[in-house]
């Protein structure tokens, strides 16, 4: 006689991580380990997030239906928490003590996850590295760097003084900082929207049809790059600065608001089917032809 | 076809709210889809004001002293209408400051106050000589200037954080913020029609207000 399960295996497994909902605490009891590896099973889309004052936080995609974490932590003044409710995994880096010195303070971690996670990310100083993640992400830093490889989704950095930098990124992506420079190379995004005060905005990337892109400073150099097959509707602004434009452009049909200060370009290239916007109040703006 | 320009229309689209609708201006919106989206989303924004107005805690009334001051002091509190306007975005304002929480309040109300500002500044509501708009920009920047300084001597004065990298990129950031607000209200003050500065400078109350909020939500 063959006892058929109840659930299916899937349902089982799911049942488990639902029901045992796990917390590890890496702490002080623990003084001698500075390492943890935990993982934790998980569904289609998780949710991940990690708060982390100090220290770099990479995150990797994989095939595995897992979430790995791998904790490394300067000494036993901080824990390490990290807990799974659902398919939702949670680490948290926690000062034990008040009196410890910033390097004190520092935990490293490596996080492999499905392509498919979604990501919070709170990390102050240090950086941040994502790469191969198509979910959406929130990164939010104020000192740390922060650079995403291949990422999709919904895409939301803020950082105070932080650079960023996204290699061959696609979805929509909404960055902002004070300080920090962006490079966005490679770009297949059909919604950009970038501002800075003082950094630079290079970007260096596909003009898809009906897509927007709108790139903003105070200070400091914009720079485009464009192909001869691109097609944008462009206009360029700057308050007290140049705009240097390789692009020949035709005249735009649908400009309403012309200022009446500052350096001003607008025009279209072939067909126009991208919207570009580059606006700076005194640095340069260079539109160039792509290497 | 219509004699009136896009940017005629937005010159008188103050008068056009208020009700006066001249020939001129009507043709233009029948040919000018741009202005017709634009003229209808102030209305939308009008009537959402007025519809979502209901009782609830109020923000501090200095807030609103200082609004009727600023509105009276720029002529554009003519009569019962306009206060209307006002008292619904009064009570927009109000419910939505009831729903955050504490934290968040210094911020968003900081926000807020340079939002309404920059609306009451825009383009659409423009002064006819150059004194009026010195003084409408003076009297709408000197009042968020302060009390962001205000907010951030509060801030600064018992902000701690154990990570110098930490504290010392939130003073270099808002030092920036403050420099480039320091450029653009001097641009403002020489070219008090020059819409793009006066833009910029909004962006940074409004960037060194997030930021303040930042530190401020840290510090407790």
């Amino acid at each position: 006689m063959i006892t058929q399960p109840l659930l299916p295996a899937r349902s089982h497994w799911r049942a488990a991580a639902l029901l045992a909902s796990a917390l590890f605490l890496f702490g002080a009891a623990s003084a001698s380990a500075d390492r943890l590896e935990r993982h934790f099973k998980v569904e289609a889309h998780p949710v991940v997030t990690i708060h982390n004052p100090n220290g770099t936080i990479v995150v990797r995609a994989w095939t595995k239906s897992e979430v790995m974490v791998v904790a490394t932590r300067a000494t036993p003044q901080i824990e390490v928490f990290v807990e799974q409710t659902g398919n939702r995994v949670d680490i948290l880096t926690h000062q034990v003590s008040g009196a410890a010195t910033p390097a004190d303070l520092r935990a490293d971690y490596e996080i492999s996850v499905p392509e498919n996670a979604e990501l919070e990310i709170h990390d102050d100083s240090g950086g941040v590295n994502v790469s191969n993640v198509l979910g959406d992400m929130n990164v939010e830093t104020i000192a740390a760097d922060v650079a995403l490889q291949d990422a999709a989704g919904y895409l939301t950095v803020k950082t105070v003084g932080g650079a960023f930098q996204c290699l061959r990124c696609a979805g929509r992506l909404e960055v902002t900082s004070i300080s920090g420079s962006f490079r966005l190379i490679d770009l297949r995004s059909y919604s950009v929207r970038a501002q800075t005060s003082t950094g630079n905005i290079l970007f260096n990337g596909a003009f898809l049809p009906n897509a927007s892109y709108h790139l903003k400073n105070y200070s400091g150099l914009i720079e485009v790059r464009f192909s001869p097959g691109d097609s944008f509707d462009i206009s360029a602004t700057s308050l007290k600065g140049k705009v240097h434009n390789e692009a020949s452009l035709t005249p735009s049909s649908h400009r309403h608001f012309i200022p009446r200060f500052g350096n001003a370009l607008f025009g279209t290239f072939n067909a126009g089917r991208a919207k570009v916007e580059l606006s700076s109040f005194d640095g340069t703006i260079s539109i160039l032809k792509r290497d | 076809m219509s004699t009136t320009g896009c940017n005629e229309f937005v010159g008188h689209l103050e008068q056009w709210m208020e009700g006066e609708r001249p020939s001129g201006s009507q043709a233009h919106l029948r040919e000018c889809p741009n202005c017709r989206a634009l003229a209808g989303d102030l209305e939308a924004i009008r009537e959402a004001a007025r519809t979502s107005a209901v009782p609830e805690a109020e923000p501090p009334a200095h807030v609103w002293v200082l609004l009727r001051a600023q509105l009276e002091q720029e002529g554009l509190i003519r009569d019962g209408r306009r206060a209307g306007w006002l008292e619904s975005l009064k009570a927009h304002l109000g419910g939505t400051f009831a729903i955050l929480p504490r934290p968040a309040l210094a911020g968003a109300y900081l926000a807020a106050v340079i939002a309404v500002a920059v609306a009451l500044v825009a383009p659409g509501v423009r002064q006819p000589d150059e004194s009026r708009w010195i003084a409408g920009n003076q009297s709408a920047t000197q009042p968020l200037s302060a009390q962001l300084a205000s907010a951030e001597q509060d801030t600064v004065s018992t902000w701690t954080d154990s990570n110098p990298a930490v504290t010392a990129s939130l003073h270099q950031n808002l030092a920036i913020v403050d420099n480039y607000i320091a450029l653009c209200e001097k641009s403002v003050l020489e070219e008090p029609e020059n819409e793009f500065a006066r833009d910029y400078l909004y962006g940074a109350y409004q960037q060194k207000a997030a930021l303040l909020a930042q530190m401020s939500e840290r510090g407790e």
